[in-house]
């Protein structure tokens, strides 16, 4: 039906069912959509990175605006020794930000409104800072989850809420970009079923459904918005967490 | 011996004239640079990007928080077949990492690379507080 909201995020076997060692890994419309995603972002920054000139052109520009505002962000928050963690989290800010922004099409499949999706990037993200941390600094590492100058009354406590609040780290990041995809997408749909609905009545509704329609304009824009913004704080949350893994005390 | 000692003393005063200019030139440059670094600072800084993703992101830590205190209570819960005790225990204590999550990330700047270089010891705290 064309006026559910949550229709679009149904997933759907693209080429039957697949099924290895009792688990299902059917090629369905996301997984299509992932690839449509790095074959996006690759073109684009192959087209972007072709001619080389010294004055950029247009698509030249938007790819070195994209390199730089990853390439700022890592420097800014892991220093110069932060460097070999540039071409991940620049794969990580291009994917979100490409599946979000893929996502704003009319009729196609948003990646990053599955929370398994989301969840799966942000678990790799601190699996990756404890390994890292754990191979520079050694066990001293976990001097991380034993804040300086606690009284050893209570250290235990506190040892416990740091490290559950470690542990949350990836269902945080995970769940507000989940979340935000989900909810945008969801709410701009309503919006929309609203005009169809209330313009499939003739007369007064196709006067009233002009509010809506201003909205799910408006909304369209915010969508936008919150596209780029959360591919953003996913990217910058990686650093500072990363950072964590680099220098443990804080 | 004192012609080309007053030539090099002419030449001493040029290099000197030269090397203040260069100072000077230095000193323009970088006042030039930190003037640019201060304006382009605000634009790296993803806290004042937009009021609503603040917010949420404060709620989600916060959710975040109690979920994963909640799971890990019940979790060890299951290992040792003593259902209310650790759950309730670790709902609590995951209530707390919520409030030090929300707290961290409100506070929370991107370090600039000058930060990063002097990160005060650990000892430095105490000095502060007293």
């Amino acid at each position: 039906m064309a006026n559910d909201p949550i229709h679009q995020f149904r997933l759907h076997d693209l080429a039957g069912p697949v099924n290895i060692a009792g688990y299902e890994i059917s090629f369905t419309n996301s997984a299509l959509f992932m690839g449509i995603i790095v074959v996006t972002i690759t073109g684009i920054l192959l087209l972007a990175a072709r001619k080389g000139a010294l004055v950029p052109g247009r698509l030249q520009s938007v790819g070195e605006m994209w390199y730089g505002l990853v390439d700022n962000m890592v420097k800014n928050v892991l220093g110069e020794e932060g460097k070999a963690f540039f071409p991940l989290v620049f794969s990580l800010f291009s994917f979100v930000l490409v599946a979000n922004m893929i996502g704003m099409f009319p009729y196609f499949f948003t990646v990053t409104s599955h929370v398994i999706v989301t969840v799966s990037l942000a678990l790799f993200v601190v699996c990756l800072v404890v390994v890292v941390g754990i191979t520079k600094h050694g066990l001293g590492w976990f001097k991380l989850f034993v804040p300086h100058g606690v009284p050893l009354a209570i250290l235990p406590v506190i040892s416990i809420i740091e490290i559950i609040s470690f542990l949350s780290r990836p269902i945080s990041l995970g769940l507000r970009l989940f979340g935000n995809m989900l909810a945008g997408h969801i709410v701009l749909k309503v919006f929309a079923g609203f005009v169809v609905s209330l313009g499939a009545l003739g007369g007064i509704g196709i006067l009233g459904a002009i509010a809506p329609m201003f909205m799910a304009v408006a909304l369209t824009a915010l969508e936008f918005l919150v596209a780029f913004l959360q591919a953003f704080v996913f990217a910058i949350l990686t650093c500072v967490y990363l950072n964590d893994a680099l220098h443990p005390s804080h | 011996m004192a012609k080309p000692r007053d030539k090099n003393d002419s030449s001493d005063t040029k290099l000197d004239d030269i090397s203040s200019r260069l100072k000077d030139l230095g000193s323009r440059i970088e006042a030039e640079k930190s003037e640019q670094r201060a304006v382009e600072k605000p634009s790296t800084k993803y806290q004042g990007a937009s009021d609503y993703s603040k917010g949420y992101r404060l709620a989600s830590e916060f959710v975040a928080g109690v979920l994963v205190g909640g799971l890990v209570g019940f979790g060890l819960d299951k290992l040792f077949g003593t259902l209310p005790l650790f759950l309730i225990v670790f709902l609590l204590l995951g209530f707390g990492a919520g409030i030090l999550n929300m707290s961290r990330s409100a506070n929370r700047n991107p370090p600039t690379a000058e930060e990063l270089r002097n990160i005060p010891k650990p000892d430095d705290d105490e000095d502060e507080d007293k």
